[in-house]
């Protein structure tokens, strides 16, 4: 990599020291969680299918601070625990499960119809749906399609659980 | 108390996610079928067509994951390709019409864990060593079909 001279365009603003120590902190957060998960043993045998309480945290970030801070702690958290426990093939997985889930996230939650738990059960799905397009991708079979199914329900279940897991945090936290 | 955490909207998503995985779940178990006499087992590494075996004839095969899927891998020892000293492999077993991936270089171990297969359509899936081994019934490729409509 070369090094690029810094430059400050005149549309760069700069992000807010309290915009970088509260990502920093929810990220920390959410590391934890995923590490919790990751030593947790406990393995049903298909692939894909968790809680991922981590994403309590990206789900209390979108409500109490907005999108930009849900996709920052989200992304950072994904990055992180793929270098540390996942690997880089996980880490891909995890990171088109995030991105997928979290644009259905901003725009569910932009419709104002649903409830954290709502938003949280799409998310869930979104997010098997995301790791599950990758996969076929990188195995050029659409055959793992087979999976659907199980990630579907596993991703309901997952979803509102971390929903629900997230309306009583937000309310201690008010 | 419930009120505030569930709304109308979100029991009508939820039905319809469930009627899309109901409905996913309906239409591949309809891609399933038994075995037919000719079925093969299909063994694809790296998106390609690795090796084609009948099912009826019990074998152990060595099958080594495609070096680019980690770029450190040392290359395939070619001077004693039935060794499985490779760093990345899967061993697939045919066994009395069944196929299982008995052994795996991966982390996850999630196609050992898999068990057996043995009907057509079914697949073992390794991610790490972008793996598929599937059957497929006999007679080209329109598998177990006689004519397909949609």
């Amino acid at each position: 990599m070369t090094q690029s001279p810094r430059k400050t365009s005149p549309a760069h603003k700069p992000l807010s020291a309290s915009f970088i120590a509260r990502v920093g902190l929810m990220a920390a957060l959410a590391l934890i969680f995923s590490y919790v998960e990751a030593i947790i043993p406990y393995n049903p045998g298909i692939p894909g299918i968790k809680l991922g309480i981590a994403n309590v945290v990206t789900v209390v970030a979108l409500y109490k601070f907005g999108a930009k801070d849900a996709a920052a702690v989200s992304v950072i958290r994904v990055v992180l625990a793929g270098l540390l426990f996942n690997g880089l093939f996980g880490m891909l997985y995890a990171l088109a499960g995030a991105l997928v889930s979290l644009t259905g996230m901003i725009l569910l939650k932009k419709t104002g119809l649903f409830s954290v738990t709502g938003v949280s059960m799409a998310a869930g799905v979104l997010h098997n749906l995301g790791q599950l397009l990758v996969a076929a991708a990188l195995i050029e079979d659409l055959r793992i399609f087979f999976y659907f199914p199980v990630l579907m329900f596993s991703g309901i279940a997952a979803g509102i659980l971390v929903g629900i897991i997230s309306s009583l945090m937000m309310r201690a936290l008010r | 108390m419930l009120k505030q955490y569930i709304r109308k909207a979100d029991i009508i998503l939820f039905i319809v996610l469930v009627v899309i995985g109901l409905a996913a779940s309906f239409a591949l178990s309809f891609s399933r079928s038994e075995a037919s006499a000719g079925a093969k087992v299909i063994i694809e590494s790296g998106g390609d067509l690795y090796a084609k075996y009948p099912l009826a004839e019990d074998r152990v095969i060595v099958v080594p994951a495609p070096k680019q899927v980690n770029v450190d891998a040392p290359a395939v020892n070619q001077d004693d390709p039935a060794s499985a000293q490779y760093d990345y492999y899967n061993i697939v077993e045919i066994k009395g019409g069944t196929v299982s991936v008995t052994e795996a270089s991966c982390k996850n171990q999630v196609c050992v864990r898999h068990g057996a297969i043995s009907r057509s359509g079914e697949s073992i899936v390794c991610l790490p060593n972008r793996l598929v081994v599937r059957i497929e019934n006999g007679s080209g490729e329109g598998g177990g079909y006689d004519s397909v409509t949609s």
